[in-house]
């Protein structure tokens, strides 16, 4: 029976599941310093973006008016309402303290009295611990993270030499990573899988962390794609933060304001919050996860199929008749053959549902079977 | 000892064509590939070169070389030629569509194209009512009305006698397809054909079988009987019934076609095209129509 189409049998499909990982390198120059430099403000950058209404600001990674610019992440601050600084805070109070809550109600979710949980150190809820009250919250853009941040890959490097303006970047810096992340987890988040962030130095530990340690300074949600930071990494021991007292609090912006690092959140609104720690990053990277669910079909030629072809062409002009086929030569005994590139996959009732193309025409002729392989990805 | 050559072992991303993914959206479990069907659209057989000098491998060179296209998503611009398989290897002739152009199912001589008068206005029209080629797309039953005959068999020129094609290369349902904003699919008693699915594009896509009002044997095995000289296999006769769209408004008139004259009157027009495809076969003819309105 001639036929252009053969059935799929029940064992012609099978599903499989990829991961596919992408690396995400963004140099902190592009998040500040590559546009607007020394003679923009901080936060009027062309790249940034802020709003009326303060709360958050966003990174694009060229001119955000340009339809070329990609949305990058997003950061914002707040402090848990318990927090030592809300009663001081005098700029946007409530604002910050809705965006802690929303983001904690989000990600860490409610205890069993339907109280928001506070975002924990080291990720322990039911032994209690430390709590993060003050933080900043990086969320990153799914355009970066995919569906989610791979975990184990996340680095972010922050200076923390005093009085860093635009310029070169300084040698001291933080490292903060969830270097623990491929296999020490946390699974009690409503928002999926989250990892711990620690902070190392980038050189001479001593010299710029208090203790010659690893410091847990945040979490990573890894499928919400948010870094919660804590404001204690720019703050000094003495201030409550992971420094060295040595080197001191880091300087933010407004200069000369009486209370420095991240308690210059208390009168400082959260635009420029965000500025000082665009400001201070001098490196991001992490690898993203896409995850692949694939259908592969395996389309089996048979010898005895697909030798003859239905193209115009196939058929000659010549006097042999419009039915002739052209490449037997007028030789009946000559094997047909005919030469495959597309796979068109169909419906029962013949719709084209999927096409796939080989790279270059593949012979086919009654000596030789094939068994093409075509994948199906969702 | 060389190393065995696995670069055969391939596997090939195939791209959802808009079919697909509005049957994946819709989720109502229509999405299910069923089958397989293998093109060749970009290949031109005729660069094929037996007792070419050089040897044999040098006989399908340029085929080879031919560069495959990306697949893209629209799927009536993909798998207009698909691959057959039959059952012997030894046949020297295929069958073939063809139009029959004989008294009541001839072309427009000027276009080349059958006319379809998409209301009765322009079915009487004096010079319009009369002429060779003008399919009534109003009044679809009507005797006046052109016919558009396809006859399917095996042309080897009088190289085989004309006989009855049977067995495997007999075609016994067929695939038409034509754009849905201009038209429906009738028989020559003019009763309508029921439409498969229409894609977004508005390509309604039927079929049409042996034994329905548009699918018949050709038995008469006269020079006269078929453009077929050769094995004669079955014979579609079909009208166009002219949407609403065409017989009550301009719209896609002006839109999307033109003015000409026909018979010394001024018409407006649409050109369009009738593809028939076998569906056993794949072997398929593109029927050139041009829907005129007064």
């Amino acid at each position: 029976m001639a036929s252009s189409f053969k059935s799929l049998a029940s064992g012609d499909a099978t599903s499989t599941r990829t991961l596919l990982h992408e690396s995400i390198p963004v140099t902190g120059s592009i998040v500040s310093g590559t546009y607007g430099g020394d003679a923009t403000a901080l936060g009027s950058e062309p790249h940034i973006k802020t709003y009326s209404h303060g709360m958050f600001q966003s990174v694009y990674d060229y001119p955000h008016l340009s339809s070329s610019a990609n949305h990058i992440f997003d950061i914002t601050a707040g402090i848990a309402d318990s927090s030592a600084l809300s009663s001081s805070t005098t700029s946007q109070v409530s604002k910050k303290i809705n965006i802690y809550n929303q983001m904690a109600q989000v990600l860490m979710g409610y205890d069993e009295t339907g109280s928001v949980r506070l975002f924990d150190e080291d990720g322990d809820i039911i032994a209690g611990g430390t709590k993060l009250k003050e933080c900043y919250f990086v969320n990153f853009s799914r355009i970066l993270t995919k569906d989610e941040i791979k975990k184990g890959s996340f680095e972010m490097q922050v200076m923390t030499a005093d009085g860093f303006a635009h310029g070169p970047a300084s040698g001291e810096r933080l490292i903060i990573t969830d270097f623990s992340g491929s296999d020490g987890y946390f699974v009690n988040s409503p928002a999926g899988e989250y990892g711990v962030l620690y902070a190392t130095s980038s050189t001479d530990v001593d010299a710029v962390l208090s203790a010659n340690r690893r410091f847990a300074v945040g979490l990573l949600f890894y499928q919400a794609g948010v870094a919660v930071l804590s404001g204690s990494i720019f703050s000094d021991a003495a201030d409550g933060g992971i420094l060295n007292n040595s080197k001191g609090t880091v300087t933010f912006s407004p200069a000369g304001a009486t209370v420095t690092g991240f308690n210059t959140i208390t009168a400082s609104t959260n635009d420029v919050m965000a500025d000082n720690l665009r400001n201070r990053m001098y490196n991001l990277q992490f690898n993203n996860t896409t995850e692949l669910n694939s259908t592969i079909y395996f389309c089996r030629v048979n010898n005895s199929e697909f030798n003859y072809s239905a193209n115009p062409t196939y058929l000659s002009t010549s006097s042999g008749g419009p039915s002739e086929i052209v490449i037997k030569d007028g030789s009946v005994g000559s094997d047909p053959h005919s030469y495959i590139t597309t796979v068109g996959l169909y419906s029962a009732d013949n719709e084209l549902l999927a096409v796939a193309k080989v790279s270059e025409p593949l012979k086919k002729d009654p000596s030789n079977e094939l068994t093409l392989r075509v994948r199906l990805d969702y | 000892m060389a190393f065995l050559d696995n670069s055969g072992d391939i596997i090939l991303d195939a791209v959802l064509t808009d079919a697909g993914r509005r049957r994946l959206a819709r989720g109502d479990g229509t999405f299910k590939i069923a089958k397989f069907a293998l093109g060749d659209d970009e290949i031109n057989y005729r660069l094929y070169t037996p007792g070419h000098a050089s040897g044999s491998a040098y006989y399908d060179l340029e085929i080879l070389q031919t560069p495959v296209l990306e697949a893209f998503t629209n799927q009536t611009s993909q798998m207009h030629h698909r691959l057959v398989t039959l059952s012997r290897n030894d046949f020297l002739y295929l069958p073939i569509l063809e139009l029959f152009e004989t008294t009541g199912t001839t072309r427009d001589s000027t276009t080349n194209a059958f006319l379809v008068a998409v209301n009765a206005t322009t079915e009487t029209t004096s010079g319009i009512s009369t002429l060779a080629g003008v399919v009534y797309g109003e009044n679809t039953d009507s005797t006046n009305s052109t016919t558009i005959r396809v006859d399917q068999g095996v042309d080897a020129n009088g190289n085989l006698a004309v006989a009855q094609l049977t067995g495997d290369l007999l075609e016994t349902q067929y695939q038409v397809q034509m754009d849905n904003r201009f038209g429906t699919l009738a028989s020559a008693n003019g009763s309508a054909a029921r439409v498969s699915f229409v894609d977004e594009d508005n390509m309604a896509t039927y079929f049409v079988s042996q034994g329905s009002p548009i699918v018949s044997l050709i038995t008469d095995l006269t020079s006269a009987g078929s453009s077929i000289n050769g094995r004669r296999g079955t014979r579609l006769d079909l009208r166009i019934k002219a949407s609403l769209n065409l017989n009550g408004s301009d719209t896609l008139f002006t839109r999307l076609g033109g003015t000409s004259t026909v018979a010394t009157n001024s018409v407006k027009h649409i050109d369009s095209v009738v593809k028939v495809t076998g569906v056993t076969t794949g072997y398929s003819i593109d029927i050139p129509v041009r829907y005129i309105k007064i």
